[in-house]
């Protein structure tokens, strides 16, 4: 399944790239080079062959364990993903984390009572974080948080790795990871609000009501884990399109992850880091979903049972 | 008779819904008392009131817009108008309620072990060991097999009579004095039933409990309750003591009720007597009498004034009806 998946994401990555405009030989030479020595680049790097009999060269690399080296930047494809992917995993994690820390707690309070005055504040204020795009959240929080506080927010140099000094490492994905996280709130705040209305209104809530337990037991011991398995399925989906759809974020403050990667390789036709990035991330994607299905099957027995 | 001795004296309870359509008075008027180690029927058709009754009692029905008065005395504690947080002070170990249906009655992604010492770690304080042990201890005790192992199951690792005792266990867990069982065995297919039904008579016995057993089924109280009330459109109609109300129920709609319950003294294929019409609109009681649109000995003054609950001739037998069954009409039965 995923074989088969991957394989057809990348037949259809391998052949939007060359539709697309752009040159990698004029990229290397210049605009000036004569069309002999393009033809003569062409050759070397194998890309006057048919575009199908690329594709199986690269995937047979693939297979190997070896995406290529970049014709651009004559740099191993690996290496560079090897030092982007990081940077994602790290803004995700941190965007979930806040997006769940605040979101479980409001749904919690918004389901306690609903149509009562905090939900209504609580869904009002959801519903406006949703209808605005993260590249104008970015753009506000730049405006207004970034330059205040003196946090790095853009340039080439604004990104500290986490190695080299944690604090900046997390002052400089601070802004990314809070944008991401507010587009992840709204859905899993909405999503667990009405699961967990619709729970609480289960017989065995009124069971457990009636065994002298605390209102927050019945919430956390009783409501909640029943409540979840819409939760993680948009929770995995969610975190599979912050990875292949982070690059808004990523490029507006230049935080060299995968998706800036990407971007830059488009705009440079460096076909095989393209190629390697759009490989990384969809596997990438296909196994949180993957681990997603599992974490469900273990916090709602009755789905595996059936 | 003194309040002392009773474990329960329900006064003038009435539960009004406030719903979209207005107010709904589920149950209206209600008045009773419950000795202790007594078992007391609750009888009447679906939508009579009398889960929402039962809840009352406890304390236990929804939390937002329901409107309860009247007087609940349970154990000299009065649960109308009391507080969430004082109700819980009683719930599970002063009462506790088994509920209809056990295939939602229990929480599926709990094991039922975490269900049943759920009490005795929270309520009663007890560590992780002595609350297992106690546990088993119930599981055993509700007739439940290797209880040590299904004591890690699912609910839906067990069948429907299974889970019963399983919430039956749970209700146990805090030595309750008094018992709802709303609808018990409704839930349950016919053979079980009857197991579920003597497993609480044997526990009450055993446990020095007062039972409330509610059900729409007559004969489910006919050999297990010393008093049985009758209930229609959120009002008692009729309260006697079992063989009294059996033998010379005064009410129309107890006879109603018992002459399309089935009996094993019929002739096979007797067809069972349906009370003609459907359970008033709740939203829209009639003026009169509840019972009168669909009673066959109803008068003018049945449909324009509601008649109140009168004695009997035995003592503790009331019913409420203009034109009562003459006593001397013995039971169908």
């Amino acid at each position: 399944m995923l074989i088969v998946i991957v394989f057809i994401i990348t037949v259809g990555a391998f052949y939007l790239i060359h539709l697309l405009p752009g040159d990698p030989a004029v990229v290397i030479l210049g605009t000036g080079d004569s069309p002999a020595n393009r033809a003569k680049l062409y050759r070397q790097l194998g890309l006057n062959k048919p575009i199908l009999e690329q594709y199986f060269v690269w995937i047979k690399n693939v297979v190997r364990g070896n995406l290529g080296t970049s014709f651009i930047s004559q740099t191993s494809v690996w290496s560079t993903i090897k030092t982007a992917l990081p940077i994602d995993v790290e803004i995700i994690f941190l965007s979930q984390i806040l997006a769940f820390a605040v979101a479980i707690p409001t749904a919690m309070r918004s389901a306690r009572k609903p149509d009562g005055w905090l939900d209504r504040i609580l869904s009002a204020g959801s519903f406006t974080l949703l209808s605005i795009p993260s590249f104008v959240m970015i753009v506000l929080l730049v405006l207004f948080v970034a330059i205040k506080l003196g946090i790095p927010h853009t340039g080439p140099s604004s990104y500290i790795s986490l190695s080299a000094d944690w604090i900046g490492n997390l002052e400089s994905l601070a802004l990314p990871s809070f944008t991401l996280a507010v587009g992840s709130y709204v859905v899993y705040y909405r999503v667990l609000r009405s699961d967990l209305i619709a729970t609480l209104q289960e017989e065995f809530i009124t069971m457990a009501r009636s065994k002298g337990i605390s209102q927050r037991r019945i919430m956390w011991r009783h409501a909640f884990r029943p409540s979840t398995v819409a939760l993680l399925g948009t929770a995995g989906v969610n975190i599979g399109g912050l990875l292949a759809g982070g690059f808004i974020v990523q490029y507006l403050l230049s935080i060299p992850g995968l998706g800036y990667t990407l971007i830059a390789s488009i705009g440079r036709s460096d076909y095989l880091v393209v190629q390697g990035v759009v490989l990384v991330v969809s596997v990438g994607v296909i196994l949180i979903n993957f681990a997603f299905d599992i974490v469900i099957n273990i916090v709602d027995p009755r789905i595996s049972r059936e | 008779m003194s309040t002392e001795r009773k474990l329960l004296v329900v006064k003038d309870l009435a539960t009004t819904f406030h719903t979209p359509s207005g107010p709904l008075a589920a149950v209206g008027g209600v008045s009773f008392d419950l000795n202790q180690n007594e078992t007391l029927g609750i009888v009447g058709e679906s939508g009579s009131g009398k889960t929402v009754l039962s809840r009352t009692i406890m304390g236990l029905q929804p939390r937002n817009n329901v409107e309860v008065s009247g007087s609940v005395l349970l154990n000299g504690f009065e649960v109308v108008g009391a507080s969430e947080k004082e109700k819980r002070s009683i719930w599970g170990l002063e009462v506790a309620m088994i509920f209809q249906d056990p295939m939602t009655s229990l929480n599926p992604v709990m094991r039922i072990g975490k269900q049943i010492d759920e009490i005795l770690r929270v309520r009663l304080g007890m560590d992780r060991q002595a609350a297992k042990a106690k546990a088993i201890d119930l599981l055993d005790l509700v007739g439940i097999s290797s209880p040590a192992e299904r004591y890690n199951v699912f609910p839906g690792e067990l069948s429907g009579g299974m889970r019963q005792r399983v919430v039956i266990a749970t209700a146990l867990a805090g030595s309750p004095k008094l018992l709802m069982a709303d609808e018990p065995t409704t839930g349950l297919d016919v053979t079980i039933q009857a197991q579920i039904l003597n497993l609480l008579e044997e526990l009450k016995e055993r446990m020095q409990m007062s039972v409330v057993l509610v059900t729409h089924d007559l004969g489910v109280v006919a050999t297990r309750t010393s008093r049985i009330i009758v209930m229609y459109a959120g009002r008692i109609v009729e309260m006697g003591s079992t063989r009294e109300v059996f033998a010379r129920h005064r009410m129309p709609y107890t006879r109603a009720l018992l002459e399309g319950s089935p009996k094993v003294s019929n002739p096979s294929h007797t067809r069972l007597l349906a009370i003609p019409g459907r359970p008033p609109n709740m939203l829209n009681l009639p003026k009169g009498c509840s019972f009168a649109p669909r009673c066959s000995f109803a008068t003018d003054r049945c449909r324009e004034e509601r008649p109140e609950l009168e004695a009997a001739s035995e003592p503790g037998h009331t019913f409420a009806c203009w034109n009562p069954l003459p006593v001397k009409e013995r039971a169908s039965a």
